[in-house]
């Protein structure tokens, strides 16, 4: 149960990620499904209604596919690389194990306590206090792992994905507690107070967590993948000062002006990161476009990277008032989200685990190349397909909003043929979903039939034109 | 290195300390009180809060409205949500619920429109039944909430003026 060999809990990570994947990508499914014909849940049987109603399936969807699926993958592709970069063990292998079993723990509790309902109604923030104690644990944990290997790294230069990866577990821990209210169990703020925290929770929670510890995840692809060092080691390292935009979702509303406006500042001055991330992204890249007509996981990381741009660009955008009025609130909120966390995050972790998987098990490569282009390609597609319909969607709906002479339920049943262009892309993304775990399973049972030499936890640290 | 390793938890934990105290302690200071609009729960409308939250209505549903969208105050012109929203509305509630996303109508000042979110019986039976009584909608049918959770949820919904 809690292995010493090196690797064995990097591994278990990816496999549990890819599980809480299928769990709310089915989910996702489903929710679609729903608001595109929506007279089928009438028809259900009573019992099983209350636990399949939208309101409850939503929050189910968003917490796993962001605390199951993205951020087991980081755990994993971060345990997988700390050794590696550090030129030593990682810390405690046993540790890391334990941290998988109350991840795991944490994630059904989740799936349980959501569907019964038992909420605190923030998005986001919906966890009950027992599970945000459990996360609070399992950042811990992981920082632990991190914090501990790097300061025992036999490695003298700290390399930019571990400086991501320790701001990373420091970060998001204060953001989480703050955000959850979690020395009080109700985790009840009142008021406005509590939509402001909530906004900040939110966004910090993305940029602490997510972006900080994917953006270190990507700088460790980049050169691995393209077998040449990053452009800019300094550069990167400037990436990193990217704290608190949180309130610009709350243009227009009951909150402060001053707020408003400070926050449309900080959204601008998010420029920066992400102008060092993108520079650094395209001129290592310089010579090596042409590898992506064949590199499945390089494909994965460079796409990912330019959505990641997009992201960042629709980000400003929408933290100004007159943009904001039209789109916030609308379906183009949902295509943003899904840009953020599929096109771009999600994308990175595929290349991640094609790229360690193989590694991990001491293989050459994932048992078929088809199945990973097949993969990228329905993904791909799927998902401009889901994104194009939500913002095309969005800002129909954010117009007609406008015109007080077009009664609301005609906003609503306008929606329906994107809603219908959301589902179709979503069940091409479920569909190359299926294809990338088939083609793990294949590998991993490609290693059990060919067991593996001894581990060595000492690799070569990126850059170095090794791909092991 | 080591100088490296403190510059980075101090930076990162000075930038977040101080994003909290500006975005967060700050406008918290604000002296608000509650607007006319607003007043305390019963613990009939409390348990229609509570089932409001538990069935996730605020995924859905926003509770704000935003200043230029806000008209005249009157709810009787097609496409009128109402009067724009301030702090004061919210001062008896916790959770809020201002929403991310309208799949239906802004539910701000819903027991303001009349026929409809004024009528007890309308709004039992559009719970019950969404698509029966607004051909269109979107909204999940809660027929299987028990009675009294109906009534509880209906007596909530009314206090939206």
């Amino acid at each position: 149960m809690l292995s010493d060999r090196p690797g064995s809990a990097s591994l278990r990570f990816f496999y549990a990620a890819l599980f809480w994947l299928i769990v709310p990508g089915l989910i996702g499914l489903f929710l679609a499904t729903f608001l595109y014909t929506p007279a089928f849940y009438d028809h259900l049987p009573l019992v099983i209604k209350p636990y399949l109603s939208f309101g409850r399936m939503r929050p189910v969807h968003v917490n796993l596919a962001i605390f199951g699926w993205l951020s087991q993958a980081y755990a994993g592709a971060i345990l997988y690389i700390l050794p590696r970069l550090t030129r030593t063990h990682l810390y405690s292998e046993r540790l890391a194990h334990v941290n998988w079993w109350l991840w795991q723990l944490m994630n059904v509790g989740t799936l349980v306590t959501l569907l019964l309902g038992m909420t605190q109604g923030r998005e986001y923030a919906e966890l009950i206090w027992p599970l945000d104690l459990l996360f609070v644990t399992n950042i811990l944990l992981l920082a632990l792992n991190v914090w501990v290997t790097v300061l025992r790294r036999k490695e003298p230069k700290i390399y930019v994905s571990l400086w991501n990866f320790m701001a990373a577990t420091l970060v998001v821990i204060p953001v989480y507690v703050v955000g959850n209210k979690m020395w009080d169990p109700s985790g009840a703020y009142t008021g406005m107070t509590d939509s402001i925290v909530n906004y900040f929770y939110v966004h910090n929670l993305f940029n602490s967590w997510f972006t900080t510890a994917g953006v270190g995840l990507a700088l460790y692809l980049l050169p691995k993948l393209t077998g040449k060092p990053l452009y800019s080691h300094r550069l990167a390292l400037w990436g990193l000062w990217s704290v608190w935009t949180g309130e610009h979702h709350e243009l227009y509303s009951p909150a402060p002006d001053w707020l408003q406006y400070l926050t449309i500042v900080f959204s601008i001055l998010a420029v920066v990161p992400t102008t060092a991330f993108l520079v650094n992204f395209f001129m290592t890249m310089r010579g090596s476009w042409n590898k992506l007509r064949d590199d499945v996981p390089l494909r994965f990381l460079a796409v990912g990277a330019i959505f990641w741009g997009l992201t960042c660009v629709q980000g400003v955008a929408q933290s100004f008032r007159s943009f904001s009025l039209v789109v916030h609130l609308t379906n183009w909120v949902v295509g943003h989200s899904h840009l953020a966390f599929v096109a771009d995050y999600t994308f990175w972790a595929f290349a991640l685990i094609y790229l360690m998987q193989p590694q991990l098990l001491r293989l050459p490569g994932m048992y078929s190349k088809k199945l990973m282009e097949w993969h990228f390609w329905l993904v791909f597609v799927g998902i401009v397909l889901f994104m194009g319909s939500l913002w095309i969607a969005g800002v129909i709906q954010g117009l007609s909003w406008m015109n007080t002479q077009i009664p609301f339920i005609d906003t609503v049943i306008a929606m329906n043929p994107f809603f219908l262009g959301r589902l179709i892309g979503g069940v091409m993304i479920a569909i190359g979903v299926l294809f990338f775990v088939i083609n793990v399973w294949l590998t991993a049972r490609q290693a059990v039939r060919q067991p593996a030499p001894a581990l060595s936890p000492v690799a070569i640290a990126p850059g170095e034109g090794s791909r092991a | 290195m080591k100088l490296g390793l403190g510059f980075l938890i101090f930076g990162s934990l000075l930038s977040l300390v101080l994003g909290i105290i500006v975005t967060i302690v700050i406008p918290a200071q604000d002296p608000v009180g509650p607007s006319p609009l607003a007043r305390p729960y019963t613990a009939l409308e409390l348990q229609g809060r509570a089932i409001y939250q538990r069935e996730g209505c605020g995924y859905c549903h926003t509770q704000q409205v935003r200043a230029p969208e806000a008209n005249v105050g009157t709810i009787h012109q097609p496409g009128d949500i109402g009067p724009v929203s301030v702090p004061g509305d919210y001062y008896y509630q916790s959770p809020v619920f201002w929403g991310t996303e309208r799949q239906g109508p802004d539910l701000a000042h819903v027991a303001s429109r009349h026929g409809t979110g004024d009528n007890p019986d309308w709004l039992i039976a559009h719970f019950k039944d969404p698509r029966a009584v607004s051909p269109g909608s979107i909204m999940p049918s809660f027929d299987y909430l028990s009675d009294a959770e109906l009534q509880a949820l209906t007596a909530y919904i009314l206090t939206l003026k």
